[in-house]
C-alpha cells in the first residue's frame, strides 16, 4: 500500500515531538528556567497572557518555554489549559483611578493632575544593538545608588474623567455589571455588545490588533485619536468575600491601559468627542493603544472601513483562530483537491469541445431534455477530451 | 451515546478548594483532567446544541466553542462534539481525508482514547461514533452510528457574502437568491457549476447547508440516511445536523444537474474498485495511479473484491451515494451499483 499520500501513526507523532524538544535541549547549555523567563522576558510572558485571556505569570512563563518563544503558541497552551478550569467568581469592577501606575503619559495635555510619569521605557532610547549584553555575566541593579525619598504612592486622576466633567466626551453606554458578557462562554453573534468587543480585542493577537489599528490611522478610517493617557501599572483584583460580603482585594494584576478622545462628533446639537478604550494584561502599550483605536472605530458603527466593521475586526483579530486555520492548510487536502481537479478538467473539456466542435455549445444551451443532454451529448465528448487534456 | 452525567467522580477535579484542585491536577499525562477532557457543563452545552440542531435540520446553532488542546481548524469542533457524545462503552473511529492513519486523525484518536477511555477502531462498521474530516465512509452507516463531520466554514452563503450577520438574515427568510445567481453565473461563465467540494445543499427543503468540504461524491449519502450526521465547527462555533431520513438535495438546475466527481476508466490500483471515491497519486517514476480514498474499506476490498458497501446489513441494495463511476453522471444511486457498463 504505497498509495496513500500521508500515512503515519502515533509513533511518528512522538518522534516529531522528540525532534521539536531536541531543538530546545540539544545544546550544552543549561535549560532556561521558568524563573528567568518570568523575570527577564516579561514582555513575552505578558503578550502570552494577554492573548490567552488568562492572568497567570508563572504559567505564561512555562508556556513560553514550552513553545520555544512562540507567543501565539504559548497563548494557545494557556487558553487550552484555561478552558479546563472552573470559573470560581467574578471580580468587582474597578475604577481606572485605582491603578498604582509605574508609568503614565498624557499626550493630550502638557501637564495633568498627578503629573506625567515616564517610568521604565525605551521610547526615547536610541535603538542601537548593545554588544555588551553578549558577555553580560553579573546582574546588577543600575538604579541601586539612586537617592530616593520614601513617598506614599498616589492614585492618579483619570484624564478622560476631567474632560467628561466638562461635558466634552460622550458617555459610554451603561454596562451590564450584573451579567457581563464572557465570550469564552457564550458565542459571539452580531450585532455585538461593546463589552464583548472589548473582551475580544483584549484577547486579540498583538500583531493583528496593531495592524488593524494602524489601518485606521493610515487612512482606512476616520479615527485619528488624541491619547488622553497611557498607563502601565497594577490594578487591584477585588472580590466579594464569600462569607462576609465585604469587598476584599486579593491580588494585583499588571496591565497596560490607554484612553483616547476622537474628534468625531456624534450629535450635531451637542457636539462631544467620541472615545476609545484599551486594556491588556501586562506591559503591551502598542496593543493597548491599537485596541483603543479599534474600540473607537467600531463605535462609529460604520461598515465603510475594515477597522470600523465589528464583524470584520472580531473575525480576524483572534490569534488562536487565525493561527489554527492558516496552519491547517498543511493538513492533507487530497480529497478536496481531487474534487477540484475534476471540476477544472471538466471545464477545460467543455472549452476544448466548444472550440473544436461547434455543435457542442448549442446542444448545451437549447431546450432539449436535460437528462438526455447530460448523458448522451456532453458526457461522452467530455470523456474523450479528458484524455486529451491529460496528455498535455 | 452513553450516559455521561454520572461521571466517574475519581477522575473529576475537586472544586472544594484551590489546594484540592491543584492536588488533583498533579500526576502524569492527562490525569487530573475531567472525563473526556471537557467539563460536564460544557459537554452538556454541546449536547444541547446538537439536540437543537437535530430539531432544526440544517440550521446553524451557535455554541461556546472551547479552546481545545488541538489547533483550531484541525478538528476542534469535531472533537468537542465527539467527546460530548462518547461514553466509556463506545467505540470511536477517526478519519482524516479518508485515512485512519493520517497524523492528525491519529492525534485526535489519541486524545479521545486518553481522556475518554474509549475503544478505537479503523473498521467503519464497528464504530459507534466516527469523526471525519471531509469524507463520508464508503460503507453504509446504520441507525446506531453517528458521523461527526469537521467543519471549516459553516455557511454555504459565505461564498456570496462574507458577513455572517447578513447571512443569518438570509437563512431566516429562506432567501437564497444570491446563491442561485452565483450558480447561474457559474454556468454562464464556465458552462457548468464550478463548485468542487463544499457543495451547497438544501436540507429538508428549508435551510441551505454547507455540507463541509466533502467531495460531491459523498453529498447524495446525506439524503435519507439511516444515521445521524453532526457537523461541528470549533473556530466558527457552530453546530448543525442532518437527522436520519432527512431530504437533502444539492442545488442545481434542470439543465445543469448535480454531478459527482468522475473517474473515467479508472479503478483502484490496490483493490480494483470502480465504485469508490478515488484519489490520484503521482509516483516517483512519473506514472499516475488512482487509489481508494477510504483506506479501511479498500483493505476489505483487497480481501474480497466483490464486497458490497452494504455487506454488513440484513437488507441489500441500500442507497448510499453514487453507484459506479460510469453511472449517468447525475449523482446516480447505489441501486445502480453493479450495472455500470463500458461507456466507449
Amino acid at each position: 500500500m504505497g498509495y496513500v499520500a500521508v500515512k503515519a501513526g502515533e509513533e511518528l507523532i512522538q518522534r516529531a515531538e522528540d525532534l521539536f524538544e531536541k531543538q530546545r535541549l540539544a545544546d550544552e547549555d543549561a535549560p532556561i528556567t521558568v524563573d528567568q523567563l518570568e523575570g527577564q522576558l516579561e514582555r513575552l510572558t505578558a503578550q502570552a497572557m494577554s492573548e490567552a485571556g488568562l492572568y497567570a505569570p508563572r504559567l505564561a512563563a512555562l508556556a513560553v518555554k514550552q513553545a520555544q518563544g512562540d507567543t501565539v503558541e504559548a497563548a494557545f497552551l494557556l487558553r487550552a489549559y484555561r478552558s479546563t478550569l472552573e470559573r470560581w467568581d467574578e471580580s468587582v469592577p474597578v475604577e481606572p483611578s485605582a491603578m498604582f501606575a509605574t508609568r503614565r503619559v498624557s499626550p493630550a495635555f502638557k501637564d495633568v493632575p498627578g503629573g506625567q510619569i515616564l517610568g521604565p521605557t525605551k521610547d526615547y532610547t536610541q535603538r542601537l544593538l548593545d554588544f555588551e549584553l553578549e558577555d553580560e555575566d553579573e546582574s546588577g541593579d543600575p538604579t541601586a545608588d539612586w537617592d530616593l525619598e520614601d513617598a506614599e504612592p498616589t492614585t492618579l486622576t483619570n484624564v478622560v474623567d476631567v474632560l467628561r466633567e466638562e461635558g466634552l466626551v460622550s458617555e459610554p453606554d451603561e454596562p451590564d455589571v450584573d451579567a457581563p458578557t464572557d465570550t469564552t462562554r457564550e458565542p459571539v453573534t452580531f450585532p455585538v455588545e461593546r463589552d464583548a468587543v472589548l473582551q475580544e480585542l483584549a484577547r486579540g493577537e498583538t500583531g493583528a490588533v496593531t495592524a488593524l489599528g494602524y489601518s485606521a490611522l493610515r487612512g482606512y478610517g476616520q479615527v485619528h485619536p488624541t491619547l488622553a493617557e497611557v498607563r502601565v501599572g497594577k490594578l487591584p483584583l477585588t472580590i466579594e468575600h464569600p462569607y462576609t460580603g465585604d469587598e476584599v482585594t486579593v491580588a494585583d494584576v499588571a496591565v497596560s491601559e490607554s484612553e483616547a478622545v476622537v474628534p468625531v462628533y456624534a450629535k450635531r446639537d451637542d457636539p462631544q468627542f467620541a472615545f476609545g478604550y484599551g486594556l491588556t494584561f501586562g506591559r503591551n502599550e502598542r496593543k493597548a493603544i491599537s485596541m483603543t483605536i479599534l474600540d473607537a472605530s467600531i463605535q462609529l458603527e460604520s461598515e465603510d472601513e475594515p477597522a470600523e466593521n465589528a464583524e470584520f475586526v472580531l473575525d480576524v483579530v483572534d490569534g488562536m483562530d487565525s493561527f489554527g486555520f492558516i496552519e491547517h492548510l498543511k493538513l492533507p487536502h487530497y480529497v478536496t483537491f481531487q474534487s477540484i481537479l475534476d471540476r477544472i478538467r471538466a471545464i477545460r473539456e467543455r472549452k476544448v469541445a466548444g472550440t473544436t466542435d461547434d455543435e457542442a455549445e448549442p446542444a448545451a444551451d437549447d431546450g432539449t431534455d436535460p437528462a438526455e443532454c447530460e448523458s448522451s451529448e456532453s458526457e461522452p465528448s467530455d470523456r474523450e477530451t479528458i484524455e486529451a487534456s491529460d496528455d498535455d | 451515546m452513553t450516559e455521561t452525567d454520572d461521571i466517574d467522580v475519581e477522575t473529576a477535579v475537586s472544586a472544594d478548594s484551590v489546594e484540592a484542585a491543584l492536588e488533583d491536577l498533579e500526576g502524569e499525562g492527562l490525569e487530573g483532567y475531567n472525563y473526556a477532557y471537557l467539563d460536564e457543563h460544557t459537554k452538556r452545552e454541546v449536547r444541547r446544541a446538537i439536540l437543537k440542531a437535530i430539531a432544526i435540520p440544517g440550521h446553524q446553532v451557535p455554541y461556546a466553542s472551547r479552546p481545545m488542546p488541538l489547533a483550531r481548524g484541525w478538528g476542534t469542533g469535531g472533537i468537542q462534539a465527539s467527546l460530548s457524545l462518547l461514553g466509556p462503552e463506545d467505540t470511536f473511529k477517526v478519519i482524516d481525508q479518508g485515512s485512519d492513519e493520517s497524523v492528525n486523525a491519529a492525534n485526535i484518536r489519541r486524545l479521545a482514547a486518553d481522556t475518554a477511555e474509549v475503544a478505537t477502531t479503523t473498521d467503519t462498521t464497528d464504530a459507534d461514533v466516527i469523526q471525519t474530516r471531509h469524507r463520508i465512509p464508503e460503507e453504509v452507516l446504520t441507525d446506531d452510528q453517528i458521523l461527526v463531520l469537521q467543519v471549516p466554514v459553516t455557511d454555504a452563503l459565505r461564498k456570496v457574502d462574507s458577513s455572517d450577520a447578513a447571512n443569518r438574515r438570509r437563512h431566516a427568510h429562506k432567501n437564497y437568491g444570491k446563491m442561485w445567481v452565483h450558480l447561474y453565473e457559474n454556468v454562464v461563465e464556465w458552462g457548468e457549476i464550478n463548485i468542487a467540494a463544499r457543495y451547497p445543499t438544501m436540507v429538508a427543503g428549508r435551510y441551505l447547508m454547507d455540507p463541509s468540504p466533502i467531495p460531491r461524491w459523498d453529498v447524495p449519502k446525506l439524503d435519507d440516511a439511516d444515521n445521524l450526521f453532526v457537523f461541528a465547527a470549533g473556530r466558527e462555533a457552530r453546530i448543525y445536523a442532518v437527522p436520519p431520513h432527512t431530504d437533502v438535495e444539492p442545488l442545481a438546475f434542470e439543465d445543469r444537474q448535480f454531478q459527482v466527481e468522475r473517474f473515467p476508466e479508472q479503478s483502484c490500483a490496490a483493490c480494483g474498485s470502480t465504485d469508490t471515491y478515488l484519489t490520484e497519486v503521482e509516483t516517483d517514476d512519473g506514472t499516475r495511479h488512482f487509489a481508494c480514498n477510504d483506506a479501511s474499506f479498500c483493505l476489505k476490498r483487497q480481501d474480497d473484491p466483490t464486497l458490497p458497501k452494504d455487506h454488513h446489513l440484513e437488507r441489500s441494495g441500500v442507497d448510499w451515494g453514487p453507484g459506479t463511476p460510469d453511472a449517468d453522471g447525475d449523482g446516480g444511486v447505489a441501486g445502480d451499483a453493479d450495472d455500470g457498463g463500458d461507456d466507449e
